[in-house]
């Protein structure tokens, strides 16, 4: 089972390298602009790898720029939510008064479905990039600070808090020094997690065409090609819808199996168990 | 997994949320920029409402109470939700109402039956996962279970729309029945609304069966650990029964919770099934509002789907504390 958890590990790091690098150097993968346009469906030639779409632009250049803002949004969300979750966490266990307010409000976004609120909103508000990102930092905090508010909790009265407590350490030391590393753990499923829940999330906003529909996403390249009339007639979406979909895929897995192999490097309790 | 509170900090909780939201369908469409009536009468960007004349601007403001305090508005908007008046629906010239109600049915249909079926097969294949665990079975499940469920629900059931009701033929492209068949009714209806139900419940299945899998897994998995696991394999029962009778209902609790508190992330994934399946259920509807901007309509069918998840959640924590004897004596 290690093995195989290990195996499963490098080939998502594989994966996530390879789509970082799409997304860090797409300017100068592309083939074309990706808002220029050229004829309309063109079939796939040495010119348009993947063809044009309904409208002439280079499909493969829109899903290389597409890497950039899906991964960007899921990361920059991700992991945002991360730092203040833990940031909030933090407080909230170590002072009571404040982390009661903190935890009443987890409790209200917690209990509220996060999904129709954000197409209700987007619905709206009609999102750009920093609004998209907002979004789910609002939404993706909580469980992240419930999580190591009990941690915290936990750990607050053990020897090692009590002696630097003790010695005089002032309460950021303390927070900083002595509590905030136990939370790496959470911190990284966490981040993986909320990781997944964006990319899909977004894309499946621009998919329901409510994101920004100059930005070139994954979502928003498939959003397009369900609207063409024969795309599911013709082997069109071969080329067209089909890219898109696969890489929305592949992120979300390669997330998966990172998270696999995280699990046992950050929870060592876990190994020599279940195998 | 949730924290374990009494009944009444609980409802109080829920009270809360519900009041949250109202505020937010009420405040959020006025404080979009705009006249109110552009609003009303669907695109923000139209020019339409500048062709009304004074008088008529004023008595539409009067007839939709925009003319009054903001206070008054808001009371105005919550009595009439009490009444059960959610507004008039622009794109469909009828009561939002009524409206919801013809397609909440079939997301019920949809969504109920899709959740019965990955609920309960990812418990079993998750049990057998323990059961084997460590073996190529075992392993073979995970690896595949997951590959399935990172397909993003809309992009599957494109393709599931392209192999089986285009290329092979086997079912119908979109809907949920047939005029012809819900003419005819009896039997060929029946018939006629599963086929058309399959794929987009195939759909549903495929994507959220992992995360009930993995949960089943890993608390069955942590359970196993149990001194009382061990006394009762000590007593030399099969390994099969120890997992159903002693570690299966412990490890249920969290499978419980978690469906719970998926419910909302459930209702993503069954808004992108029915879109793309053309399904006529509540995403649907909600899609179809954001697109002919139907302000009033997507903000009764925001408010009805939340209500909903929030009523869900409810009743399972209630399920809980009727599942789990030591919360009972928690909050007594």
């Amino acid at each position: 089972m290690r093995k195989v958890d290990r195996w499963l590990g490098r080939a998502g790091w594989g994966l996530l390298t390879l789509f970082t690098l799409t997304a860090l150097f797409a300017p100068w993968l592309s083939p074309h602009d990706p808002a220029a346009m050229y004829e309309p469906m063109l079939p796939p030639s040495s010119a348009h790898p993947l063809g044009t779409n309904d409208i002439g632009q280079d499909v493969l250049s829109e899903l290389l720029y597409g890497a950039r803002f899906s991964l960007l949004v899921g990361a920059l969300a991700a992991g945002l939510s991360t730092v203040v979750g833990i940031g909030l966490g933090l407080i909230a266990g170590y002072y009571d008064r404040i982390g009661f307010a903190i935890m009443r409000v987890v409790d209200v976004f917690l209990a509220v479905p996060r999904f129709p609120l954000i197409v209700f909103l987007a619905a709206f508000l009609k999102p750009g990039f920093w609004t998209l990102v907002l979004f789910f930092l609002l939404f993706g905090w909580t469980k992240t600070t419930r999580l190591v508010r009990s941690q915290v909790l936990g750990q607050r009265h053990n020897g090692y808090v009590e002696a630097a407590v003790a010695v005089g350490a002032g309460d950021l030391r303390i927070l900083g020094r002595h509590l905030l590393p136990g939370t790496a753990s959470v911190g990284v499923v966490r981040f993986i997690v909320e990781f997944q829940h964006v990319i899909l999330a977004e894309s499946g906003l621009s998919f329901l065409g409510l994101g920004d529909p100059t930005i070139k996403s994954w979502g928003s390249i498939l959003h397009y090609a369900f609207q063409y009339p024969t795309i599911f007639i013709s082997d069109v979406w071969v080329r067209w819808a089909a890219p898109p979909g696969v890489c929305i895929t592949l992120v979300v897995l390669a997330l998966t199996f990172v998270g696999f192999s995280a699990e046992t490097w950050t929870n060592p309790r876990l190994n020599g168990r279940g195998s | 997994m949730p924290t374990v509170n009494n009944g009444g900090t609980r409802i109080f909780q829920y009270i809360i949320t519900v009041l949250v939201l109202l505020t937010l369908n009420f405040f959020l469409p006025r404080m979009m920029p705009g006249d109110p009536l552009s609003y009303l009468l669907g695109d923000p960007g139209a020019d339409a409402p500048m062709l009304l004349t004074e008088d008529m601007r004023a008595n539409l403001l009067e007839y939709y109470g925009l003319d009054k305090p903001l206070g008054a508005q808001y009371w105005e908007y919550l009595s009439g939700l009490a009444r059960g008046d959610l507004g008039w629906s622009i794109y469909y010239n009828a009561p939002v109402g009524s409206v919801i109600l013809g397609r909440l049915k079939w997301t019920l249909f949809l969504g109920g039956t899709a959740a019965a079926i990955y609920v309960a097969l990812g418990i079993v294949l998750g049990a057998v996962s323990t059961w084997r665990r460590g073996s190529k079975l075992d392993v073979g499940l995970l690896i595949s279970i997951f590959s399935l469920g990172s397909w993003p629900p809309f992009f599957l059931g494109m393709l599931l729309i392209i192999f089986f009701s285009f290329k092979w033929g086997m079912f119908p492209i979109g809907g949920a029945q047939s005029a012809e068949a819900a003419r005819i009714g009896g039997w060929k209806q029946v018939v006629d609304v599963l086929r058309h139900w399959f794929l987009p419940c195939l759909a549903l299945v495929l994507s959220y069966l992992p995360g009930i899998y993995l949960i089943t897994r890993n608390a069955m998995l942590s359970v196993l650990g149990e001194d009382y696991v061990r006394t009762a394999r000590a007593k030399g029962i099969l390994e099969s029964l120890v997992l159903l009778r002693h570690a299966m209902p412990n490890a249920l609790l969290p499978v419980v919770t978690t469906v719970a508190m998926r419910f909302g992330f459930m209702i993503m994934g069954t808004m992108f099934v029915e879109v793309v399946f053309a399904y006529p259920g509540m995403g649907t509807l909600i899609y179809e509002a954001g697109a002919a901007r139907d302000y009033p309509l997507l903000q009764g069918a925001f408010l009805v789907t939340m209500v909903f998840v929030l009523a869900l959640n409810l009743l399972a924590d209630a399920l809980y504390g009727w599942l789990d004897p030591r919360t009972r004596r928690a909050s007594a």
